[in-house]
């Protein structure tokens, strides 16, 4: 562990440093926490998969291993982009095994000490903002903190659940 | 040891119910048999008890469940000195005798419950033993009561011994309870009598004690000319000897044992003793090979976790070979033609141990089929009593390995055909004698391996399948249709034992049930990508052959692209491929249908009926595939034949989830993903869809 500069003796329960990796979607920045992430690879062929939810980009191949995709920007319900020589996967593990988040770019690792960490906003609270942990305000510009578990819930809602039981209605 | 300790016995589940039911018999004999020892008892009465005692004793020594067969060996001695008139079942003999008895019933339940019950045996056997000695002093040094059988070179190298006036010992050997390597010590006892002597009989069997499957103890028949005390020095110099006896036998002693009066060593289960099973190897032989070959237990996901790698290392190779392709055009234009070389003989290399180390590891998952037919011949007994028929089980091919994922399938089809082979082939005896056969009937379970499949042939000499009532039942009971079954050839009519719903025995019966069973046999086995086949002859008998890959991680499948992806048809379930051109295809009622050889399927869009909505137009002509799982049929467009090809299956994952539909993923030659569809639960949904619309 780096350093840490004097005034942060005191470390509450989120008030420890962060490490995260920053990436864009759209115009706005969001950052995961880099345990979670295990590599960052260009956009590389991707097999859709028939009747799955619209933000399941599809599986892909990384060195043998099947990988599900989600297109970040569809969960978080922004208009989808092209892909471009920026577009990344950040391949994260979860507690449902490897998975592959399509995000604009990868921007940089951060750390961002727990001071500058703010919890999501007490006022406005849509259910789009569930995979927000917090928000870190530096100097130029702020980071939205990605909750995993938000993006990814442990249950069936995300496992195309939802969508074979529309199916099958 | 103490109460409630985990115990664990040298038997598998199928063994238990046999130790079980056997020691329930004798227990319960010895129950009512040895209250009525006291006095002057029948001679028959001892005898059964004393082989009441003598079955519980082999039964327990083969699981391993040493203090029982300590104590029943000790009730065994007490009631052969009984049996021989040598003592007189007096209160004092039979009442240690019944304490023994309440103390075995918590041996047997021990196996059971796989917990100490906290009975300790050595003082009843102690109580035992003296009841042996107060009464009957005169009898105490004889030698202890051996069933053995002494083979005749073995019997007349002892005699001669004797008659050279050299001595012949009965050795007995106990290794001390707490050895951790009683094989081991028990060698080490043989080697020691080897020097002394000629050693002419062991218990266990020589090959097993060479093969380091020796016991607690062992008794051998030693010809030497050393004393006693250096035979028993000899025993003393191996650690853990607890008790070494060395008795010298005179030739009269040894006539009463060799004289015919060869009793087998452990008497086999009446059970088994009225098959004959041909090509199984007795139980004491069978553990004896086994333990020679080295082996390791490995954990079953870590066996995974290798395969997967391996199959990672596969498709790395399958890059690297068309990396070095691209590359070749490349390079040997340019002066780099060596590096070429040698970039393709490493590449070569890697592509060969890539595949033995794959071919290994497949290996290492792999199981004897044995582990399924060892409990056949108790079932063949069972249902040929029942039906009241006499038949004989032949197994070869046991060795055959397959996956241990495919082995735990197999089981319920091939006990199923098995049934009905007694239940339905084989004829009652009268019948077998009109008919010129012998009595007993002959069924037959043979595996074996042929390229990359393993098939098990189930075959029996009895009446053959009765096509004609096959032939009237299916069409009785609406299975097909009258004019379809008429013109239909005997081997298609032998094809409707498949259908649900359909059973030919006269009688219905409690072994084989109402005719379930065949289709359900079917499904099992093409749901693991296998095949059933059937063949007949009447008056001869039938046969059953099913097909099975030696493992369910690969599949041979058919590659299609359809909707933009690439799907691979598990090749067991396409019966045909065809271009749209050549299909006949109409509409009937408004719905897709193809005519296929007098049958008319349901035609789907392949990706449509995964799920797949965003289904550009299709430019070009398009195919069709034929699908049949069970006796469902349905025709699939697609928008490409890609050709056939083995395929790994990939899970897709939690995210994922299961997929209706969809087996899993495979990695394609160019590293992309395609999808393998499954095809029962696609061909069942579509049915559904077809009922509810």
């Amino acid at each position: 562990m780096a350093a840490r500069t004097p005034e942060h003796t005191v470390e509450g329960a989120a008030g420890g440093d962060e490490h995260v990796v920053v990436f864009r979607l759209a115009a706005e920045h969001y950052a995961l926490d880099i345990q979670a992430v295990q590599e960052i690879v260009r956009i590389q062929a991707i097999t859709t998969i028939p009747g799955a939810d619209h933000y399941v980009e599809g599986i892909t191949n990384l060195r043998g291993r099947v990988v599900p995709v989600v297109d970040l920007r569809r969960r978080c319900g922004l208009p989808v982009s092209e892909v471009t020589a920026e577009t990344r996967i950040v391949v994260v593990s979860s507690s449902n095994g490897m998975v592959g988040l399509i995000v604009d770019a990868v921007s940089e690792v951060l750390r961002i000490r727990g001071e500058q960490i703010e919890p999501p906003s007490t006022i406005v609270r849509v259910p789009e903002n569930s995979y927000l942990r917090g928000i870190a305000k530096l100097d130029d510009r702020l980071i939205s903190l990605m909750d995993l578990s938000g993006i990814l819930p442990s249950d069936d809602s995300l496992a195309l659940g939802a969508d074979e039981a529309a199916r099958a209605a | 040891m103490s109460k409630g300790q985990r115990l664990s016995f040298d038997l598998d589940d199928e063994d238990l119910k046999l130790f079980n039911e056997e020691a329930e018999e004798q227990l319960e004999l010895l129950d009512t048999a040895l209250v009525h020892l006291e006095g002057d008892p029948d001679p028959d009465l001892v005898q059964q008890i004393f082989r009441a005692a003598h079955t519980l004793k082999g039964s327990s020594a083969t699981i391993g469940h040493r203090r029982m067969a300590g104590l029943t060996h000790a009730m065994e001695t007490v009631l052969d000195a009984v049996r021989q008139g040598k003592l007189e079942p007096a209160p004092a003999v039979v009442d240690p005798l019944l304490r023994a008895l309440d103390a075995l019933r918590l041996l047997a339940q021990e196996v059971v419950l796989k917990r100490h019950s906290g009975v300790e045996t050595g003082d009843l056997e102690a109580e035992l033993h003296a009841a042996l000695e107060t009464e009957a002093g005169p009898f105490r040094h004889e030698p202890t009561p051996v069933s053995w059988a002494l083979s005749g070179a073995a019997a007349a190298e002892a005699f001669a011994q004797i008659e050279r006036g050299q001595p012949v010992y009965l050795v007995h050997v106990r290794i001390a309870e707490e050895c951790q390597l009683p094989g081991i010590r028990c060698y080490q006892v043989l080697q020691e009598l080897d020097a002394c002597g000629v050693v002419a009989w062991t218990e266990p069997e020589r090959s097993l004690i060479e093969a380091g499957a020796g016991e607690f103890s062992t008794r051998a028949l030693l010809a030497s000319d050393v004393g006693e005390e250096q035979v028993q020095s000899a025993l003393a110099a191996v650690s853990d000897v607890g008790l070494a006896e060395v008795r010298a036998l005179t030739a009269e002693q040894l006539t009463g044992v060799a004289g015919g009066e060869a009793t087998p060593l452990f008497e086999a289960a009446p059970a088994r003793a009225q098959l004959t099973v041909v090509g199984r190897e007795t139980p004491e032989a069978a553990a004896a090979p086994r333990k020679t070959t080295q082996s390791v237990r490995i954990d079953v996901e870590r066996l995974d976790g290798l395969m997967n790698l391996v199959g990672e290392l596969v498709i790395d190779r399958t890059r690297l070979q068309q990396i070095r392709e691209q590359l070749a055009g490349v390079l040997r234009q340019t002066s780099h033609a060596e590096l070429m070389e040698n970039l393709e003989e490493t590449t070569a290399h890697l592509a060969r141990i890539t595949d033995e180390l794959q071919e290994e590891i497949m290996r290492s998952r792999m199981l004897p089929v044995r582990s399924v037919l060892t409990r056949l011949p108790r079932l063949v007994r069972d249902v040929a009593a029942k039906c009241g028929k006499q038949v004989e089980l032949v197994m070869a091919g046991e060795e055959t390995e397959l996956d241990r994922s495919v082995i735990e399938e197999i089981s319920d089809p091939l006990v199923h055909i098995l049934r009905n082979a007694v239940d339905h082939g084989i004829e009652p005896p009268d019948e077998r004698r009109a008919a010129g056969k012998p009595e007993t009937g002959m069924v037959s379970v043979t595996a074996w391996n042929q390229e990359a499949s393993i098939y098990l042939a189930i075959r029996d000499d009895g009446a053959g399948i009765d096509t004609e009532a096959l032939r009237r039942k299916a069409v009785e009971r609406g299975l097909v249709a009258a004019e379809t079954a008429e013109a239909a050839t005997e081997e298609a009519i032998l094809q409707y034992i498949f259908l649900p719903g359909l059973s030919t025995a006269k009688a219905l019966s409690d072994v084989s049930g109402r005719g379930v069973g065949m289709d359900i046999v079917r499904t099992n086995v093409e749901r693991l990508n296998g095949h059933v086949t059937v063949r007949s002859a009447r008056g001869l008998g039938s046969e059953f052959v099913i097909q099975l890959p030696l493992t369910l991680a690969t599949t041979k499948a058919l590659m299609v692209m359809a909707g933009g992806t690439v799907y691979a048809i598990p090749l067991v379930s396409v019966t045909e491929a065809l271009a749209e051109s050549d299909a006949d295809l109409h509409q009937v009622g408004g719905k897709h249908t193809l005519r296929l050889r007098d049958r008319l399927l349901p035609v789907a869009d392949l990706a449509r009926a995964l799920g797949e909505r965003r289904l550009a137009p299709v430019e070009g002509p398009r195919f069709v595939v034929a699908a049949r799982h069970g006796d469902r049929q349905q025709a699939f467009l697609v928008d490409r034949l890609l050709g056939e090809q083995d395929v790994v299956v990939k899970s897709l994952g939690d995210v994922i989830g299961a997929r209706r539909g969809l087996t899993g993923a495979t990695i394609l030659g160019d590293g992309t993903l395609g999808l393998i569809v499954d095809t029962a639960s696609l061909l069942s949904e579509q049915a559904q869809l077809a009922a509810t619309a």
